[in-house]
């Protein structure tokens, strides 16, 4: 078998990983926070890419500078959607939470459809054509550069989770709610800024999906957000390092059944993976028992 | 006072007698000339196959439009016509929202009669529903053999009035056989005897493995000097397909016939050509002649070959070019945009439906259905074999005279555009590889 078509196999593998990593961090930081279960996560990557293909329309700048308008777009838009729609049932039981976010996903793809319309789209990248050689690969710019973004907004996120006063609060409420009350947190302040930053990380995602040449229309995200739930679980709930493992391994493992296999093995994989390790180890990879 | 016994019979049989004839005489009315033809319109106006469902949805109602423009649907024997009513039913491009679209339409609608229906799964998902209350249904894109083929069920009420998998997995691989393999051995010095190399990317349904079933039959039963290096599938709706062409890259093909709808095979090309350096030919099946794929493809497309029967772009000369460009032109005023391939076939029929009804004189389900086995109209918009429209007594497929189209990049207008280069006496140039194609080294 030749090396450099599995080393070719695994860095697409390494980049659908990457898209899924920024999609499962953000669920899970607003699970870790909230504890809501919000089906409709996928929305907002998809209103990501439709931002940035918005913008990159009008104005045609770089639609990788686009990517920090179109996480601010989604940040106040995830503020909107947990204030308006999340905060009012927060505890009131995981069934009103999992209805309203599959209500969530119809308005969100049909407000969508009604502003963009229903075709597909695509974007093309300025850096389309251009190949770095790695090895025996030829690398496209582009998965190079969709690697890299990754890893700056993840290094981010662990700056500001780690090192600023916010990111603290936010991680104390996330291992302690009634603790981090009682110690004057504003926890409130915490689940807007947690839902509003697992938006923007989805933008980001929707954004990295649009460069690489993916297509893409208002119905795209309910099967990343299904993947990223089957991420977190099998990372384990509420753990950051379990969304960017998990997330890899997805990526990896899809890639490598699809070749293998073929096609069709290319979702099912992801979900025979979380079974199995379900069976070994019921808090997934990275989980605390309990959470 | 009471009656004797055989006058209480006698009573009871009159008071039957006089029920049942009332019974006939309220019964006339359905049958006498209904006020309007109420068509069912199945077409995926959401979801993944929405770009082309639209095409479906809007060709339908140019083609209303017009029949009404005219007064609507003469009924044999009648002197006064009826005008159409078209009623949309949105499959939502999934086997649940066809059922649901189908049953709403039938039960809910009572339409007389339907029209549409694109992908082959979801069509087949609610064939049996067709099939259990008796409407006469004119497919118009799914073009999977099954939908009118399959005994599980009773498909006489179905008609198809697209080519199958069969019929354009044939043609395609004939020309491969015909034009293709002759040229690169020609332009590469190739031996004469060396089998071309031919790699199958599919969508993993009744479509894609339609069109893999008959690529395979074609080459085994014609005994064709082509090889099938890679077979790789994807699911509907892919639209990341690095991985497969990344394997079928490492089989090295001189060609590849991509089974897809037009919203994964523009992707599908332009991933193989940008990010995989897959440089070779990509055959494209009829649905993706359609003005989204083009725009798409933008100049990955260049080379590329599409089989076709109708396109927003190129007509082959003759007497249906003026046709074509007629109802093009009505597509356009219309609805500012151009039609596609899947939206002539509905367009033709709705015709086929109100001609079919008109010949019946009346929406009796079985006596449309008679009407359209007898159907003998002339062709419309799409060349027919004999210049006619008429369904075949076994499956009821009508049959199509298809042709080959390689598009070619235009800088002015940033996409590329299709010259029909096959068969002979409809092609305007001739098949070339253009000059990045890379052949196999084996």
């Amino acid at each position: 078998m030749d090396v450099g078509i599995l080393l070719q196999v695994l860095f697409w593998g390494i980049y659908a990983g990457c898209i899924y990593i920024l999609l499962a961090t953000g669920l899970n930081l607003i699970f870790g926070v909230m504890k809501i279960v919000n089906f409709a996560h996928g929305e907002f990557l998809m209103i990501g890419a439709y931002v940035t293909a918005t913008v990159f329309f009008f104005t045609g700048i770089n639609p990788y500078l686009i990517i920090l308008f179109s996480m601010l777009a989604l940040i106040a838009i995830g503020a909107v959607v947990e204030r308006l729609c999340f905060r009012p049932i927060l505890g009131t039981g995981k069934l009103n939470e999992i209805f309203l976010s599959i209500g969530l996903i119809y308005i969100i793809q049909n407000g969508a459809a009604v502003i963009w319309g229903d075709k597909w789209q695509s974007v093309k990248s300025p850096y389309e054509g251009i190949t770095v050689p790695v090895g025996p690969l030829a690398i496209p710019l582009d998965y190079i550069i969709i690697m890299v973004v990754t890893a700056g907004i993840l290094c981010g996120l662990y700056v500001f989770l780690k090192k600023t006063k916010i990111g603290r609060e936010m991680r104390a409420t996330s291992q302690n709610r009634k603790g981090a009350m009682l110690v004057g947190i504003n926890v409130e302040r915490m689940d807007i800024l947690s839902f509003g930053i697992g938006c923007a990380l989805a933008a980001a995602a929707g954004t990295l999906w649009v460069v690489s040449g993916q297509v893409f229309n208002p119905y795209m995200g309910s099967i990343p957000a299904i993947k990223a739930f089957a991420i977190i679980i099998l990372g384990g709930l509420g753990s950051l390092p379990g969304a960017i493992v998990g997330g890899l391994l997805y990526g990896i493992a899809e890639n490598g059944a699809a070749y293998f296999f073929g096609g069709i093995w290319k979702d099912a994989i992801s979900f025979i993976i979380l079974i199995i390790v379900l069976i070994i180890r019921p808090t997934g990879l990275f989980g605390e028992s309990g959470e | 006072m009471k009656l004797p016994e055989k006058y209480t019979v006698l009573l009871i049989a009159i008071v039957i007698i006089v029920a049942l004839c009332a019974g006939c005489t309220q019964q006339t009315p359905a049958s006498a000339q209904p006020t309007e033809v109420k068509v069912g319109v199945i077409a995926s106006l959401t979801g993944p196959a929405s770009n082309v469902g639209t095409n479906i949805w809007q060709s339908a109602q140019v083609a209303a439009n017009e029949i009404n423009a005219n007064g609507g649907v003469l009924l044999r024997g009648s002197t006064t016509k009826v005008p159409i009513r078209l009623i949309v039913g949105d499959d939502e491009s999934t086997q649940q929202g066809g059922q649901k679209a189908a049953t709403k339409l039938i039960t809910d609608d009572k339409v007389d009669i339907l029209v549409g229906g694109y992908s082959s799964a979801v069509t087949s998902a609610y064939e049996q529903t067709i099939a259990e209350y008796k409407i006469p249904y004119i497919v118009t894109g799914a073009s999977s053999p099954i939908i009118t083929h399959r005994t599980d069920i009773d498909t006489s009420y179905i008609f198809h009035q697209c080519p199958t998998t069969d019929t354009y997995g044939q043609y395609t691989t004939t020309f491969i056989d015909q034009v293709i393999r002759p040229a690169a051995n020609k332009k590469f010095n190739f031996s004469s005897t060396r089998p071309f190399r031919l790699a199958l990317l599919y969508q993993d349904t009744a479509f894609g493995k339609g069109v893999q079933a008959a690529v395979n039959n074609t080459i085994t039963k014609n005994n064709l000097n082509i090889v099938l290096v890679s077979q790789q599938s994807f699911k509907m709706g892919e639209s990341d397909f690095r991985t497969p062409l990344t394997a079928i890259k490492a089989a090295q093909p001189d060609a590849v016939y991509l089974a897809a709808f037009p919203n994964e095979g523009a992707p599908a090309i332009t991933q193989a050509r940008r990010d995989i350096g897959l440089d070779t030919i990509f055959l494209n099946v009829e649905n993706n002649d359609n003005a989204q794929f083009y725009k798409d493809l933008g100049q990955y497309g260049e080379g590329a070959i599409i089989e076709s029967r109708f396109s927003p772009y190129t007509a082959p000369v003759g007497t249906l070019a003026d046709a074509q460009t007629k109802f093009k032109t009505s597509y356009s005023t219309k609805w500012g945009t151009v039609p596609d391939m899947m939206g002539a076939s509905t367009y033709e029929g709705i015709y086929i439906a109100a001609q079919a009804i008109g010949n019946a004189g009346t929406t009796d389900k079985a006596a449309v259905k008679q009407a359209l086995v007898d159907l003998n109209m002339p062709q419309l918009i799409e060349a027919m074999k004999g210049g006619t429209i008429s369904f075949t007594k076994d499956f009821r497929e009508s049959q199509f005279d298809l042709w080959m189209e390689q598009l070619a990049f235009n800088q002015t207008i940033g996409e590329c555009r299709p010259n029909i280069v096959w068969p002979d006496n409809l092609k305007v140039t001739d098949f070339v590889f253009p000059s990045w194609y890379k052949p196999s080294s084996t």
